[in-house]
């Protein structure tokens, strides 16, 4: 019952109220952290148990929210789908959001499938702001939240969890989310697409946990959608700073966004750069180039000769080109080797500067080619057979 | 704070609740009071407690949902008015019924509470709080209550009792306080309370009891009466007998005082003359000290054909007129059963006692090894008595008692006043080592049965 298909929900619920569920889960997306779908489980009826299904009215709904998950129980009435629902919120038991500001309740209207997914939202954004109000618990944290708040940049992407006080030792804890204002858009669409899940939105977030009141122990973490993540080249490559003692939000998140910013910047960057590489060496080999990767351009292949003697170049280009430099394989066209492969050599260290523009990383590639295939050529034809 | 509501009320809530295809609501009628506890222990001298108790008296379903209120939440007074009516002033809360959630209040639930504190001006409102779960193939199936104070910040969860609803093994059936608000019911009662009650209210059960308690009182005083007025007869016979015993023994005295006399001057006179006159002489003091009791009758160990019961009741007569004086053994009143027939009055006392007298004084004491001597005080033996009554006592039981009957006869002394009554004498009785006073039995028997 617990891990239920958005399907099988569908399904089991009363007619009346399909529409309604079925925007939830299909196109529910709630809040900053909108990776996952809304999702429903513990489906019940407030039918008698001799009604004919399907009759179930009343379920829960996990709504992702500041890192954690809220679990909501929705009520309806399955014999008067007419009428508004109503909710338990869990564990929060003070949460009481006023119901003038909730005007898809106010006006609910059944026959409009978006009208619970609008009423969810709009009780999110009350529970945000109840959760705000408890911040004011802790000065310290209020005073974080308030000059975030200030920042056009960070204050409409934010959701704070106050968590509850432990009870035993009165200790404080809030989580910040907050979703970085950072650029996606112009990363090569070649590398987003690689990803098997539905990307959805590219979006970057960091949260940072308060585990007590005054700020002394933080925990910042960077949460980047899949597709973005592939992008910067896997989690590896997102190492952001640890928070600063005594630092603060407002100084640390436009660092964390500027380094994120910077590495996107890198990537875009690097994609040009790869490109601008690849015509060069169009232009200058002309009829020596056999194939290349034309969308990510990644790779080349040429194919040269030198005193009757021809052979293939693979050039491999590496993610953060130009900083790091290409590979070059050089292949024979006549030897093989023992395990029945073409012979080939590697070189990766060849004269190369990451300044040289695309022109001038091609007439020096072509005169390292003339330098090398002698030795290339002496050794193919003593460590192959023909 | 306590809540109770009583067992019908309940059931009704629920059967409403159940038989609703949806959610259900609707408001609680009642009264909330308050009870002080005072209790006193070792440590202190006094202490109250206060207790608010709320009493549910009756329920008011709500037709619908949202009935009185908005999409919002909102309370419509006036649609509230139009359902409670002259209700509203005993509403004490509300209650809200829906199948297979959490036991929590809800989100319109807890506006529509604040809401309804302030419009009724309750500032204590329960809310009740039904839930039913059913398993998932419908085996088993749960209803759960919670009645909730959610205008207190702290114990918003009170226990509610339903009064004989429970192990009643080891309580004892409770009459509930709460009261039955029902108009039909008060209607019935009114009309056939009369039956059952006096004009004042008391049953009148109690009053016949109380009646019959009355009279038994009433005999009782007059038995005490009677008991004082017997005592009072056996004190002046008593007296008399010892003035008797006085005056037997003043005449002894007076007479051996004159024989002596008499025979010092015989002896004075002659020494010839014979003395065949004290044996006349002293046969006549004996004669006239013997009472005058019949003689062979009355003694059935001396005749071979004992009187009959016919006889022994003239003789009775006579006895009673005359003023022999009772035996203090005899005059006790057997303790029996009220009710019984036998119950023994006085008035047979004399005859007893003159019987057994008659015999003590002209008979030999008859040895009965099986029973303790309980002769009269003034050493005739009512033994003879004691078997004839300890007989008749024997054929009113069963008659397998014999052994008892022998061993028991000593606690039947006073036996002797009813040998007069009971007409019969048991020969088994008599049988059983009694010796040589009485007639031989087979006969005693077959004279003596009527």
């Amino acid at each position: 019952m617990n891990n239920m298909s958005p399907e099988v929900a569908l399904n089991r619920i009363s007619p009346e109220l399909r529409p309604l569920l079925c925007s939830v889960v299909r196109n529910g997306r709630v809040g900053l952290d909108s990776t996952n779908c809304l999702r429903v489980t513990d489906l019940k009826t407030g039918c008698t148990s001799l009604t004919p299904g399907p009759c179930c009215d009343r379920f829960k709904l996990h709504i992702p929210y500041a890192g954690e998950t809220l679990k909501w129980d929705i009520i309806f009435n399955a014999q008067y789908p007419e009428l508004p629902p109503d909710f338990i919120f869990g564990e929060d038991a003070e949460f009481l959001p006023e119901p003038t500001e909730l005007p898809h309740l106010v006006q609910w209207d059944a026959g409009n499938p978006e009208c619970l997914l609008q009423l969810v939202k709009e009780l999110i954004q009350q529970y945000h702001h109840y959760q705000c109000q408890r911040l004011r618990e802790s000065s310290r944290l209020l005073f974080e939240y308030d000059s975030l708040l200030e920042d056009p940049n960070y204050g409409r992407n934010m959701e704070i969890y106050a968590g509850r006080k432990n009870s035993w030792t009165g200790e404080f804890s809030a989580r910040f989310l907050l979703k970085l204002p950072v650029d996606f858009s112009n990363i090569p669409v070649y590398l987003l697409k690689d990803t098997a899940l539905d990307p959805g939105e590219d979006v970057a977030l960091l949260s940072v946990s308060f585990e007590d009141a005054e700020a002394t122990q933080v925990f910042p973490k960077l949460y980047l959608s899949p597709s973005i993540e592939h992008a910067l080249g896997g989690s590896s490559a997102l190492h952001i700073p640890a928070f600063p003692s005594g630092g603060c939000l407002i100084d640390y998140v436009p660092q964390v966004c500027q380094l994120l910013t910077n590495k996107v910047q890198y990537v875009i960057q690097g994609y040009h750069k790869r490109r601008e590489y690849i015509a060069a060496f169009l232009s200058h080999f002309g009829m020596g180039v056999v194939e290349y990767d034309a969308e990510g351009f990644t790779k080349l292949t040429l194919l040269l000769m030198w005193k009757d003697f021809c052979f293939l170049v693979h050039v491999d280009l590496p993610l953060y080109f130009p900083r790091d430099q290409p590979t070059l394989t050089f292949q024979s066209v006549y030897h093989f080797t023992n395990s029945g492969q073409l012979y080939s050599q590697v070189q990766k260290s060849y004269p190369y500067s990451p300044r040289w523009d695309g022109n001038e990383m091609a007439k020096r590639a072509k005169a390292y080619f003339k330098s090398f295939i002698p030795q290339f050529q002496e050794g193919a034809f003593a460590n192959g057979k023909l | 704070m306590a809540a109770s509501i009583s067992g019908y009320t309940f059931s009704s809530v629920c059967y409403h609740s159940a038989n609703s295809n949806s959610d259900h609501e609707g408001f609680l009628l009642g009264e909330v009071r308050q009870e002080e506890t005072v209790s006193i222990s070792d440590t202190q001298i006094s202490s109250a407690e206060l207790l608010q108790v709320v009493e549910i008296h009756n329920h008011d379903p709500c037709a619908q949902l949202f009935s009185f209120y908005d999409y919002a939440g909102k309370i419509n007074e006036e649609t509230l008015n139009s359902i409670l009516k002259d209700r509203r002033k005993n509403v004490i809360g509300w209650y809200r019924f829906r199948r297979n959630t959490q036991q929590q209040m809800s989100f319109r639930e807890q506006i529509i509470h604040k809401q309804l504190t302030q419009l009724l001006g309750v500032p204590d409102l329960v809310f009740l709080l039904f839930s039913f779960i059913s398993t998932a193939n419908s085996s088993t199936h749960a209803l759960e209550y919670v009645l909730f104070r959610p205008n207190s910040r702290y114990n918003q969860r009170i226990t509610l009792t339903i009064p004989n609803l429970g192990n009643t093994s080891q309580q004892e059936y409770k009459v509930s306080s709460v009261p039955n608000t029902s108009l039909n019911y008060t209607q019935v009662i009114k009309e056939h309370g009369a039956e059952f009650f006096d004009k004042d209210g008391v049953m009148k059960d109690i009053r016949t009891i109380f009646q019959v308690y009355s009279a038994l009182q009433d005999k009782v005083q007059a038995v005490c009466g009677e008991v004082e007025q017997s005592e009072r007869v056996k004190e002046k016979n008593q007296e008399d007998v010892n003035k008797l015993k006085q005056q037997i023994a003043l005449r002894k005295r007076k007479t051996a005082e004159e024989e002596r006399m008499l025979r010092e001057a015989q002896n004075a006179d002659s020494h010839s003359t014979p003395e065949e006159n004290t044996e006349p002489s002293e046969a006549s003091p004996l004669s006239r000290i013997t009472f005058h009791t019949p003689s062979a009758p009355e003694r059935p160990s001396t005749s071979p054909n004992p009187p009959s019961y016919a006889d022994l009741l003239s003789q009775d007569d006579s006895l009673l007129s005359s003023s022999s004086p009772p035996t203090s053994a005899a005059l006790l009143p057997r303790p029996q059963a009220v009710g019984s027939p036998g119950h023994p009055t006085p008035s047979p006392l004399g005859m007893g006692l003159g019987l057994g007298l008659g015999l003590g004084a002209g008979s030999n004491p008859v040895t009965t090894p099986s029973t303790p001597y309980l002769g009269n005080g003034d050493g005739s033996s009512s033994d003879s008595l004691d078997r004839q009554a300890a007989g008749q006592e024997d054929d009113e039981d069963d008659d397998d008692d014999e052994e008892d009957e022998d061993e028991d006869s000593s606690e039947y002394e006073n036996l002797v006043s009813e040998a007069a009554h009971l007409p019969m004498v048991s020969a088994s009785v008599l049988a059983q080592g009694r010796p040589a006073a009485l007639s031989p039995d087979g006969d005693a028997r077959g004279s003596q049965t009527t």
